[in-house]
């Protein structure tokens, strides 16, 4: 079948009754959804909601177990993405599939048909080119893919599925790794592309604004199945929120005050290395006390992973001191720190923070195989394990059949509580948290933002460490700015102003503030 | 794909039970026979006799059977050295490099008490027997410590480092026990010397008493690895090596530990064959041929999953077959290597029907389409 020319307003996608079971769950119920020409139709769920299960299904990548899919009308059956190829169906994946090392062009015409034989690459330039003049896209064709910016990068891979003829785009997460003025421009260039009757899916979990500002519709999905479909405009944050929820959320949580006591962490003039070998933490010096949360706002790679591994134990410091409760732990390993009150919330908890083919007792047995009371003659005390299990499951509200069930089962939301529930467990007396609500839906962000203000409540000592800065700024008592390694200032959030919080983290002002 | 009115498809399976593998691997052995039947038929020989020689003189035969049990108890210590580090996400393939040094350590504490040929030991044989125990624990976790450490301290790739160990291992035994070296046998035939019978391994109820305690290594393993903080660090380090970090389990330490106690079990089966198995208490003129009998370790240690009791069987069936194919080359006159190939077919057959593991086929029967 041919892609076939279409008008405005016209249904080029369809599924009715798309059903897919997992073992244990189903992930998509009986889905009905349609998207028109030249609309921008979003699809908005949490963690786990079915998302990425539908959009896999669409793009041929699953076969659903019952529902029919018709593209213009006809009923289609995939059995690999490459008939979706054929009927002009593109995807943009969440994680980049680029090859770094080769040039943007040479990336847009890797598996294109036209490169089977040797590409004429003039042409293809031309009229790569010219499809980026038409979208608004401005980049270096010969750029080799690693040079670019994650926006960039972005651009090149829709680049890539509409010089392969897509007029349906997929797009997963199309924001998520973006900063806001990237997100603009690509908020402007798909825009453009919806003019020329393009299909597209931009979908987006917990950027609501993103919602609301681009789509004309929206579909929401809950636990496999649709429990809205509306028209944007009819839409509020606050509607969207309680849809993909089930329940109302609160957006902005009120300041918790508790009475401040003596310094836990302690930080004098620490300098360490990154992987590459370079200075990226420049002679911090700071210190977080009882019962505060202490913000580290900075765009990401300025230096706040290799803070908080250092402060963990991960990676060793090149110059300084570090210090809890008095004890100067510089030297100390990993473990020792564990020992000694701290608690560590990695960013990465797929591959930090977790153990996918572990079971959740197990995974909860990360922070506690060392502790004398979880093992007796170095033989592990599995019921104990499975009992505090059990308790944090129901405590913390992870979703999941048991503590058998391995960690990569999990949804992002509740592996992360899960993280937060054996770390908190340990009722550490300091608390590193490194990106803690990156990639959480509304629901599991909220539910992470109030477990650590419970904590700070009970006057544990909090590293937060942020990339967004309303959390920052909703949850912190001081706030540090960090650029290149460095504090542009520590300010006491009652003093800092949004604008100028924006304008540390991009390094243009220093500001004298109290160390 | 369809097929007739059917619908087949493969499914994942999220987790196999224990009697699901059982079936699974029976089933790839017996293809696996059945496949190495045709070799059989091309060489005329009628694959059932074929079999049955094989499998009786393997299991049912008085000469027979000894031979395949020791061989089996040497292979199962092999998988379990090969086990610990494969838990670790490590490739011990140097079960071989590290049993020679058990071997020579052992041989070594023997010669040091003059406990060789008919010369009279210098000590009680039961400390000198202790001894060259130890020494064959301590021999193979001296070369095992070399990729261990290595692996831990910079990352070296430990196949090759322990590949280059079994070269070593092996012209370090030649350079000792040929002509003019401090092992030599008394024959000049190229063989290491005799023991003295006072320190040929004890023997239980007829058979030398390494089989019980091998078997006990491969139950204790089950259960560290199964149970313990110390088998949990290993497995933890093994599935993810940047979580483990997190966890607090060193880098460094638990490389050099998977390598040493593996290390310290291919010792113990140096020890075995070559001072605790009747007829043989010396390390012999074809030692090479333990070395790579020990590669079975490999395969029944990917076959059993890492599980030291389910590599029982496998091991058992590994020593019978080699044993027994070896057996009817002879018996029935066929080409040479028909032992090699009976196993090759078989681990390929195991490997592939792995694949059932993780999926499972499924039939259901569907309307055609208008």
């Amino acid at each position: 079948m041919p892609i076939q020319h279409v008008k405005r307003g016209d249904t080029v996608l369809e599924a009715r009754g798309i059903t897919k079971r997992f073992p244990g769950v189903v992930a998509n119920d009986h889905i009905d959804f349609e998207i028109r020409a030249g609309e921008i139709h979003a699809i908005l769920g949490e963690n786990g909601a079915g998302k990425t299960t539908l959009m896999k299904i669409l793009f041929g990548l699953l076969q659903p177990d019952e529902g029919e899919i018709y593209v213009h009308g006809q009923k289609v059956t995939f059995r690999s993405p490459l008939d979706a190829i054929h009927l002009g169906i593109g995807m943009v994946h969440q994680n980049r599939k680029l090859i770094p090392a080769h040039s943007v062009i040479e990336n847009i015409i890797l598996g294109h048909p036209k490169a089977g034989s040797i590409p004429d690459l003039k042409r293809t330039r031309e009229e790569i080119a010219e499809l980026c003049d038409r979208y608004g896209f401005k980049i270096d064709l010969k750029a080799k893919v690693w040079q670019l910016s994650e926006g960039e990068k972005q651009a090149v891979e829709i680049l890539k599925t509409l010089y392969r003829g897509a007029r349906i785009l997929i797009l997963d997460e199309p924001t998520s790794a973006l900063a806001p003025p990237e997100t603009e421009k690509l908020l402007a260039s798909i825009r453009i592309m919806t003019g020329d009757d393009l299909a597209l899916v931009p979908f987006i979990t917990h950027k609501l604004p993103i919602v609301l500002a681009i789509s004309e519709r929206v579909t929401v999905l809950r636990r496999g199945k649709v429990t809205a479909r509306l028209r944007t405009e009819e839409a509020t944050e606050n509607s969207l929120a309680r849809e993909m929820v089930g329940r109302e959320v609160i957006f902005r949580l009120d300041h918790v005050e508790v009475e401040q006591g003596k310094a836990i962490l302690e930080v004098e003039d620490l300098s360490a290395l990154n992987d590459k070998g370079l200075l990226a933490l420049k002679g911090l010096s700071f210190s977080v006390h009882e019962g505060e949360i202490f913000g580290i706002a900075g765009v990401s790679g300025n230096g706040q992973q290799v803070l908080a591994e250092v402060l963990a134990g991960m990676r060793k410091a090149v110059a300084g001191r570090v210090l809890i409760d008095g004890i100067n732990i510089t030297r100390s390993g990993t473990l020792e720190r564990w020992k000694n009150g701290m608690g560590y919330i990695p960013s990465d908890r797929i591959d930090v923070g977790s153990i996918g083919a572990y079971s959740l007792a197990d995974n909860v047995l990360m922070n506690y195989y060392f502790d004398g009371a979880f093992s007796r003659w170095g033989i592990v005390d599995a019921q104990k394990t499975r009992k505090l299990t059990e308790r944090l499951i129901s405590e913390f509200d992870i979703a999941t059949p048991g503590p058998d069930t391995t960690a990569k089962s999990l949804s992002g939301g509740n592996l992360q509580k899960l993280i937060l529930a054996r770390v908190l467990s340990r009722r550490p007396r300091l608390i590193i948290a490194s990106l803690p609500t990156q990639g959480l839906d509304v629901g599991a962000t909220e539910f992470v933002q109030n477990r650590l203000l419970e904590a700070k409540r009970q006057h544990a000592a909090i590293l937060l460490i942020s990339e967004d800065l309303d959390e920052v700024l909703s949850l912190s008592d001081r706030v540090a700015p960090i650029y290149e390694g460095e504090f542009m200032g520590i300010i006491p959030i009652n003093d800092a102003g949004i604008e100028d919080i924006g304008a540390m983290m991009a390094g243009l002002k220093q500001k004298v503030a109290e160390p | 794909m369809r097929l007739g009115s059917y619908e087949v498809k493969l499914e994942k399976k999220v987790r196999v039970t224990g009697l699901e593998a059982t079936g699974i691997s029976l089933l790839a052995i017996v293809i696996g026979l059945a496949l190495v039947g045709l070799i059989f038929l091309q060489a005329k020989v009628n694959p059932l006799t074929g079999y049955k020689a094989i499998f009786s003189y393997a299991f049912a035969n008085k000469f027979g059977l000894p031979l395949t049990i020791n061989r089996s108890i040497f292979i199962l210590l092999c998988t379990c050295a090969f086990i610990v580090p494969m838990k670790a996400g490590l490739w011990n393939i140097g079960m071989a490099g590290q049993l020679y040094g058990g071997a020579l350590a052992a041989f070594g504490v023997a010669l040091a008490f003059g406990a060789k040929g008919s010369q009279t030991p210098a000590a009680a044989p039961g400390l000198i027997i202790g001894l060259m125990i130890l020494g064959a624990l301590v021999g193979g976790a001296v070369i095992g410590s070399i990729p261990g450490f290595l692996k831990g301290r910079f990352n070296t790739n430990e196949i090759v480092v322990t590949m280059m160990l079994n070269s070593i291992g092996y012209w370090l035994i030649a350079f000792m026990i040929k002509e003019g070296g401090p092992f030599m046998g008394g024959g000049g035939e190229g063989e290491g010397f005799k023991l003295s019978e006072s320190v040929f391994a004890p023997m239980v109820l007829g058979w030398t008493f390494t089989i019980p305690i091998a078997l006990g290594v491969a139950a204790l393993l089950y259960f560290v690895l199964a149970k313990t903080t110390l088998g949990y660090q290993i497995k933890a380090f093994g599935l993810s090596p940047s979580a483990a970090k997190y966890a607090g389990i060193s880098p460094h330490n638990v490389p050099l530990l998977v390598f040493i106690l593996g290390g310290l079990i291919a010792g113990l089966a140096g020890y075995h064959y070559f001072a605790a198995v009747p007829g043989v208490y010396k390390i012999p003129l074809n030692y090479g041929d333990f070395g790579d009998l020990s590669f079975y370790g490999i395969i029944c240690g990917l076959i059993s999953q890492g599980n030291p009791l389910a590599a029982i069987p496998f091991a058992l069936l590994f020593g019978g077959l080699t044993n027994g194919g070896r057996f009817v080359q002879g018996q029935l006159k066929m080409g040479y290597g028909i032992d090699y190939a009976l196993l090759g077919v078989l681990m390929i057959t195991l490997v592939a029907f792995q694949f059932f593991y993780r999926n499972t086929i499924v039939w259901k029967k569907t309307e055609r389409e208008p």
